[in-house]
């Protein structure tokens, strides 16, 4: 080999120096393209450079995988703990849009009946029995709360009434409950009658108003308010709408079964009346 | 039987009244059959006083008798002395007058779920001129409710006693 360089040096010289000729007017003649040689070495050595580098990328990936796994599981467990705190807080956000919607519409029946104390209440148990219908509320009579005060919703639809104390808690007789008896008129009508639970329709969710005057002409889907009569409960409480009149047993009387406006399964809160200015 | 055994077995017997308790408790009545939610605590003091006699379906009974009125809403005392009674009257019946078997213990159950529910129409009626006819309305498919489940709960108390029941571990 080394006689061959010094035997043909001089030619090398020569051909290097013709290439280099070739070379540099190939690139002044074909100004912005690559010239064909070089072409030609980047089409021999591209598989390999971009074998090289896909083995370099994927050495880097086990590199990092190795040697940062820990700081990724780390990211990992600090976005998941950001997201769950993200979650509570959209998840607080909304509870504190639907307690607002409440409040308002509280705030709307408090402009609306001034004569009405309210306090507020949640729902902490309901009954399992099939002879009554009953809720027990946060608030008891430490609160202020007595037994036959009103419970409603915040849009002052009845609930029932409270028919027993303690001092942090109390049980509300629901509407649909037999012990309830409260006075009910029909507003389209003023047709005034007792509005009273009964075990064959408390099962199904309704309660009937009874002793209605002769010629009541109610029709169904009449709006049901308490009458206030006798003092015992406020006026104007939402109560239902009539669903039908018939004649009871005897033929005696009429009687309407009425549909409550309350969703007795859905409550969550409710507002007990403590006080109301009585209206003759 | 030593004091150690004997709470084991009342352990186990409270254990197993458990699942039956949340069964009554948390789901049935949250799924009532057509508006008819069942009655299983008196089913289970049934069962145990069958298997167990009259003395510790008593006191078995007590003790159901006052997680139905602390536990439930609509717990009254009344039902502390219903329980007792139920206990040691279906113990009895079981132990003199019927089997100690499944037989025994539906017979006593629908016994006692009778007795319970007339004893509300009877306090219904005395205090408020409730129809007793919509009464039975309620009573009649709360009783056949509660006692379509007799064989669960009896299953249940069985193989507790089978395994501790008696004087097994004395």
């Amino acid at each position: 080999m080394k006689d061959f360089f010094r035997d043909n040096g001089f030619w090398l010289l020569l051909i290097a120096l013709l290439l280099s000729i070739l070379l540099g007017l190939g690139s002044v003649i074909l100004s912005g393209s690559t010239d064909p040689l070089s072409n030609l070495a980047n089409t021999l050595t591209s598989p390999f450079k971009s074998g090289v580098s896909a083995m370099l990328d994927w050495a880097e990936g086990v590199y990092g995988y190795v040697f940062q796994f820990s700081e990724m599981e780390q990211e990992l467990s600090d976005l998941r703990r950001r997201v769950a705190d993200l979650e509570e807080q959209a998840r607080q956000g909304q509870e504190a849009l639907a307690e607002n919607a409440q409040l308002r519409e509280l705030l709307n029946l408090q402009e609306r009946r001034k004569d009405l104390e309210f306090e507020s209440a949640k729902i902490t148990a309901r009954s399992t029995s099939n002879w009554e219908s009953t809720l027990t509320i946060s608030k008891g009579s430490a609160a202020g709360v007595e037994a036959g005060d009103c419970v409603i919703t915040e849009t002052g639809v009845l609930v029932g009434v409270v028919s027993e104390t303690s001092l942090l808690s109390s049980t509300v007789a629901t509407l649909i409950d037999t012990s309830i008896e409260v006075g009910g008129v029909v507003t389209r009508t003023y047709s005034a009658g007792i509005l009273e639970g009964d075990f064959d329709l408390m099962n199904q969710g309704l309660l009937r108003l009874s002793y209605l005057p002769e010629g009541a002409g109610l029709v169904a889907g009449d709006e049901v308010l308490t009458s206030g009569l006798g003092g015992i409960y406020p006026a104007g409480l939402v109560v239902g709408r009539v669903q039908g009149v018939f004649n009871d047993a005897a033929g005696m009387s009429r009687y309407a079964i009425v549909d409550p406006s309350v969703e007795l399964g859905g409550l969550i809160e409710v507002f007990v009346i403590k006080d109301f200015d009585v209206v003759e | 039987m030593t004091r150690q055994a004997l709470f084991h077995k009342w352990f186990l017997y409270a254990l197993a009244l458990f699942p039956v308790w949340l069964l009554d408790a948390c789901i049935l009545s949250r799924y009532p059959l057509f508006g008819v939610r069942p009655m299983l605590l008196p089913l289970a003091v049934v069962a145990v006083a069958v298997l167990e006699g009259s003395h510790a379906g008593a006191g078995f009974g007590l003790g159901v008798g006052l997680l139905w009125a602390l536990a439930y809403s609509s717990g009254k005392g009344m039902m502390v002395i219903g329980l007792t009674l139920v206990g040691l009257l279906t113990g009895a019946a079981a132990q003199y007058a019927l089997s100690q078997s499944f037989l025994g213990c539906l017979l006593c159950s629908a016994g006692a779920l009778a007795a319970i529910d007339l004893w509300r129409i009877a306090v219904r009626l005395f205090v408020r001129s409730a129809g007793w006819t919509s009464m039975l309305r309620v009573a009649v498919p709360e009783i056949l409710w509660s006692l379509a489940w007799t064989p669960l709960v009896y299953l249940i108390f069985h193989a507790v006693y089978r395994r501790v029941g008696g004087s097994r571990l004395a």
